[in-house]
């Protein structure tokens, strides 16, 4: 061992014993229950109809992208929830435990939460938020769309694409994990060093965030490699780049910036991690360290991130808001060229997360007219929109809803961005509950843009349509509680309250946290919504089917497969003749006709490899967390090994002959269901035959 | 043109001023105002009083943020509130039940392009400006703010009178050590100006990294270990504020408060006397044992006389050649049943 470490240390279990389970703690009790309440059913529900093999055939060793990007989202708003019931512990401690005289609950000395365990909260909030929901549901969404947007049959790399996923659940679970069996980091979403030092953080909190994450960065930058592909070299014959779909460009430029900014994070944390393992000073006060260093490389990602989770979401209003104003897009050029230039900016503005940390005023000017600078794109993305709703035919449907409550918050968190732009302004808001609900506003653009796309696409994946009743409601409890938390948390920092705290020492901000508390009730009530949304959808999901084209107004090459979209999305991979190729079929009443010949498709087998790797790299991640050498080396050579041995695999995957796609296809068109249960198979299981 | 705007400006902050006066008459004639549901508005309209820190400076650094704060939203509203008003209009006008003009062809118009990119642009440049004017203003290392008389970004106020008091900031895990090295004291989680002068802080810390901040007098400057930063700043009038962290450091973080007592120049110099005679005594030895991870859960405050020379410059050598306080592994997230073990580094926790 190269470093001193606290606490106890064997070969077999590392720092692992039997007290690192807090069975202790009532509140992780309650989680646990909670987790195995909402597992039984499902796993109960699943052996009693023998879903098992069905799961791991169709679903866990599949290379489909659709199947992969719902994995995505499904993985994301799992965390979504979680990350929330964070949120909600976290503004619930803060009302309790307000001003001196506020009484103590469960060891805590104000409140129910001491600060021990208040930390880990806010901590795993935020990462989980920032990394494991809205990056993952993004991701999901780029994943099922871009290559039915450019008429493709999947992603340029099959494989790699359900590797990608894989090595994000890996990270998710030592998230979800950390939870029940020792800590989480309980230094910021941001790992704050000298904070995350082996010295200041002793115990195995920071290391499952730090792993956590290089997990799930590394899964994030091959699937940016993935989708850059995807864009460049499987456009259908006709998509010219200026006839792309507008998310597609969102894409391209969100995953142009993930592949360039997240091995830096990657690097960020493998020197943190050498000084956590092996001693060394990169980031330490003393000694020739320097932790500035660190701060600087983590908004080098951090930054870019940013934009990696709103980049997306404003594609999807750039679809959604078109359909539902029956016009095309406005101004589609400079949209594309504000796109580009965004990303081109988030590069060279990370400097404005710090400019409290001692730089001089050239240094800080220089950011703070870089970040303004990002303002003038941004403002013209949102006239494009505005104008596009101009002289459109509007319905409100709620993907419309959605999109336009995003376009209202972008309004008021570009409000509060400029004011965060201006040094003299930061010094006092950063770091305080007013940025804290800033950033909270440009995530809940990239929420409610989610929430669009969700309604928007889901038709388009499953065959249903999701309840428009419960949907409305959804909606209207999910913004009025938006409002409420937020107008609270902006004047909450007006008056000075800073991020973070576990005890509030000024009983003035009490009628301010029970409204925040009021707005947390109303999301509350909008989670109900959203279930019952879900349940009430699958229940009556023969009366809402429907065919092709749900909204009947939408513009993009996705509308124009069969629905659900069969695994081989294009029975005849079309020819593009314009820009919002389905709107123009639709106006030239292209849309009945059926392809004369069709062709032999050929797809890749699936595989468990990628599930396993995602396994094995779990492992690592476990054993480097609690320094049980034996397991992380033993995950690390299976990893190295089952990579070797699958690039000796001779697999070609299979074909589809023209005949069994003409039947699939006429099939639909007389019975309105796609497949006859044709899959590609595992390719493994080849090897049991 | 530049006349026009400032002018404008000018025009807008003397309107939001009046408003200020307005609400701090409510907030004397109508303290009834607080019963209301809408307790969010009443503390907007000011009703709540003072509680809006950031809207109340007490001294010319804090106030030209305020300042600059209202430029920046008043320049963004003459963008977001039209774009917001067109918006909202046209969900209205445009509706499909309403069977309003509908066209379909409208998707592009070149004025229309370079006006939206026009816009922005000019408005930026007139924010890029201000923040130019702002980032020398509050420079940290030599704000201009308090070398100015009445201006439109600066505070009209005197300006300071004689040297700038140093003071040396130290943050330990969880305190704050506040040393006077021209008059040899020193204070432990408190701290008092005079009024009127100005005060030069040199910081550092220990062990991690904190954030100094007084709301009403001095932003955010960050505190960082085997580094000093330096912040300036002066009090306009005397009275009690708060100081505290704002920047996460570890268990004890949320107790890192102090209050700040500003004095008048007689007050203060009466104050330093009584301080100089104070029985407790602190050098490098002592300071150590301060150092050593304690949260601060009872607010101790603390008067030293007689502190030994150039202590900051050797707490800042200290950390560069790596010295820590090895925060022990129950004062993080760990949360084993250590409560007893806690006990001797809480100061004031029930169970102690």
């Amino acid at each position: 061992m190269l470093v001193h470490l606290q606490g106890a240390w064997n070969p077999w279990l590392g720092r692992l014993t039997l007290s690192q389970i807090p069975y202790h703690s009532p509140i992780v009790l309650g989680a646990f229950a909670f987790a195995l309440l909402a597992a039984a059913p499902i796993v109960g529900l699943m052996t009693y109809y023998q879903k098992w093999g069905y799961l791991i055939r169709e679903w866990i060793t599949t290379l489909d992208h659709k199947k992969i990007g719902v994995m995505y989202i499904i993985i994301g708003l799992v965390m979504l929830l979680r990350g929330f019931i964070d949120g909600i512990m976290i503004r619930t401690q803060q009302l309790l435990a307000d001003g001196p005289r506020s009484a103590a609950h469960l060891q805590a000395v104000h409140g129910y939460l001491p600060p021990f365990h208040f930390d880990q909260i806010y901590s795993s909030h935020g990462t989980i938020m920032i990394i494991f929901a809205v990056t993952v549901v993004l991701t999901g969404f780029q994943n099922i769309i871009v290559p039915l947007q450019i008429g493709a049959r999947d992603m340029a790399f099959p494989y790699l694409n359900a590797v990608s996923l894989w090595l994000t659940a890996a990270g998710a679970a030592l998230v979800m994990i950390s939870l029940f069996i020792g800590d989480f980091s309980h230094a910021g979403w941001v790992g704050i060093v000298p904070l995350t030092e082996l010295p200041y953080s002793p115990g195995v909190g920071v290391d499952y965030w730090d792993w956590a994450l290089q997990l799930s960065s590394l899964g994030t930058t091959l699937g940016a490699l993935n989708l850059i592909t995807t864009i460049i070299m499987m456009r259908a014959p006709g998509m010219r780049w200026f006839r792309m779909p507008f998310f597609t460009w969102a894409t391209l430029s969100t995953q142009t910036i993930g592949l360039t900014a997240f091995p830096v994070l990657g690097v960020a944390l493998a020197l943190l991690s050498c000084d956590r393992y092996l001693g060394t000073h990169f980031y330490t006060a003393g000694l020739g360290g320097n932790l500035m260093l660190y701060t600087d490389l983590f908004w080098i990602w951090g930054h870019p991130e940013v934009y990696f989770i709103i980049l997306p979401a404003w594609g999807i209003m750039s679809e959604v808001i078109p359909t539902f104003s029956e016009k095309a897009l406005f101004g589609y050029t400079v949209m594309v060229a504000a796109t580009l230039s965004i990303a081109g900016l988030s590069w060279a503005v990370w400097l404005h997360h710090f400019f409290t940390m001692g730089a001089g005023p050239g240094v800080n000017l220089v950011f703070s007219v870089s970040t303004m600078l990002v303002g003038i794109p941004t403002g013209v993305k949102v006239f494009n929109w505005s104008l596009t709703l101009y002289r459109g035919r509007l319905r409100f449907e709620t993907p419309m809803l959605w999109a336009i409550g995003a376009l209202f918050l972008l309004l008021v968190g570009g409000l509060t961005g400029m004011m965060l732009a201006i040094p003299a302004i930061n010094y006092t808001v950063h770091n305080s509950v007013f940025v804290v609900a800033h950033f909270h506003t440009m995530f809940l653009v990239s929420v409610f843009g989610i929430f669009a796309g969700l309604m928007y696409w889901f038709p388009k994946v499953f065959g249903f349509r999701l309840d428009e009743r419960s949907g409305r409601r959804f909606f209207t409890f999910f913004s009025l509680g938006t409002v409420f938390v937020f107008a609270a948390m902006y004047t909450l920092g007006l008056m000075g309250m800073t991020r973070r705290l576990d005890y509030l020492y000024n009983p003035h901000w009490q009628a301010l946290l029970i409204i925040q508390e009021f707005g947390i009730f109303l999301y509350c009530v909008s989670v109900f919504y959203f279930c019952k949304m879900i349940y009430v959808s699958i229940r009556d999901r023969a009366k809402e089917a429907h065919g092709q084209d749900v909204w009947r107004t939408s513009r993009t090459l996705e509308w124009m497969t069969l629905t659900p979209v069969p695994f081989y999305n294009f029975a005849v991979i079309p020819v593009v003749h314009g820009r919002d190729a389905w709107a123009m079929r639709r106006d030239s009443g292209l849309t009945a006709t059926s392809p004369g010949d069709y062709e032999d498709i050929n797809l890749p087998n699936n595989t468990i490899v990628p599930a396993m790797l995602g396994a094995l790299a779990f492992g690592f991640g476990f054993g480097m967390v609690w320094r049980i050498w034996w397991l992380a080396g033993l995950s690390l050579l299976g990893i190295i090994g089952l990579v070797i041995l699958r690039s000796f695999a001779d697999d070609r995957g299979f074909t589809l002959t023209a005949a069994t796609v003409r039947r699939m296809e006429r099939n639909h068109e007389d019975t309105g269901i796609v497949t006859d249960h044709i899959s590609p198979p595992v390719a493994e299981l080849a090897l049991f035959q | 043109m530049r006349a026009d705007i400032i002018a404008a400006v000018k025009q807008g902050m003397i309107a939001i001023v009046q408003l200020r006066h307005r609400a701090d008459f409510m907030r004397r004639r109508c303290g009834w105002l607080r019963l209301l549901p809408l307790a969010l508005l009443a503390s907007l309209s000011g009703c709540s009083g003072h509680q809006l820190r950031l809207l109340h400076p007490d001294g010319p650094i804090a106030a030209t943020s305020l300042r600059l704060s209202v430029i920046d939203v008043l320049i963004m509203l003459c963008i977001i509130l039209p774009t917001g008003i067109f918006v909202a209009i046209s969900l209205w006008r445009f509706r499909a039940a309403r069977k309003a003009r509908y066209d379909p062809g409208f998707t592009h118009s070149v004025r229309l392009e370079v006006l939206m990119w026009g816009v922005p642009f000019a408005a930026v440049a007139a924010l890029a400006y201000f923040s130019w004017r702002g980032v020398f203003l509050v420079n940290p290392y030599a704000p201009t703010a308090l070398g100015q008389r009445k201006s439109l970004l600066a505070m009209p106020d005197r300006p300071g009178t004689g040297n700038p008091l140093v003071i040396d900031v130290v943050a330990t895990d969880w305190q704050w050590l506040f040393i006077y090295p021209d008059q040899h004291i020193a204070t432990l989680n408190t701290l008092s100006l005079p009024a009127g002068r100005n005060i030069e802080f040199r910081l550092t810390a220990t062990d991690v990294v904190n954030d100094f901040y007084i709301p009403q007098l001095i932003g955010m400057i960050d505190v960082m270990p085997g580094m000093r930063t330096k912040d300036m700043m002066r009090a306009d009038r005397p009275g009690v504020w708060q100081g505290f962290s704002a920047d996460i450091s570890g268990a004890g973080f949320s107790w890192m408060q102090f209050p700040t007592r500003v004095m008048t120049h007689a007050g203060f110099a009466a104050w330093v006397a009584k301080t100089q005679v104070a029985p407790r005594h602190l050098d490098y030895a002592g300071f150590r044992s301060i150092a050593r991870p304690t949260i601060d859960l009872r607010g101790v405050t603390r008067n030293f006389s007689a502190v030994q020379p150039h202590l900051f410059s050797r707490i800042v050598h200290a950390a560069v050649k790596g010295a820590t306080d090895t925060t022990p592994m129950f004062l993080t997230e760990h949360m084993r049943r250590d409560l007893a073990r806690r006990a001797p580094y809480l100061s004031g926790y029930p169970h102690s």
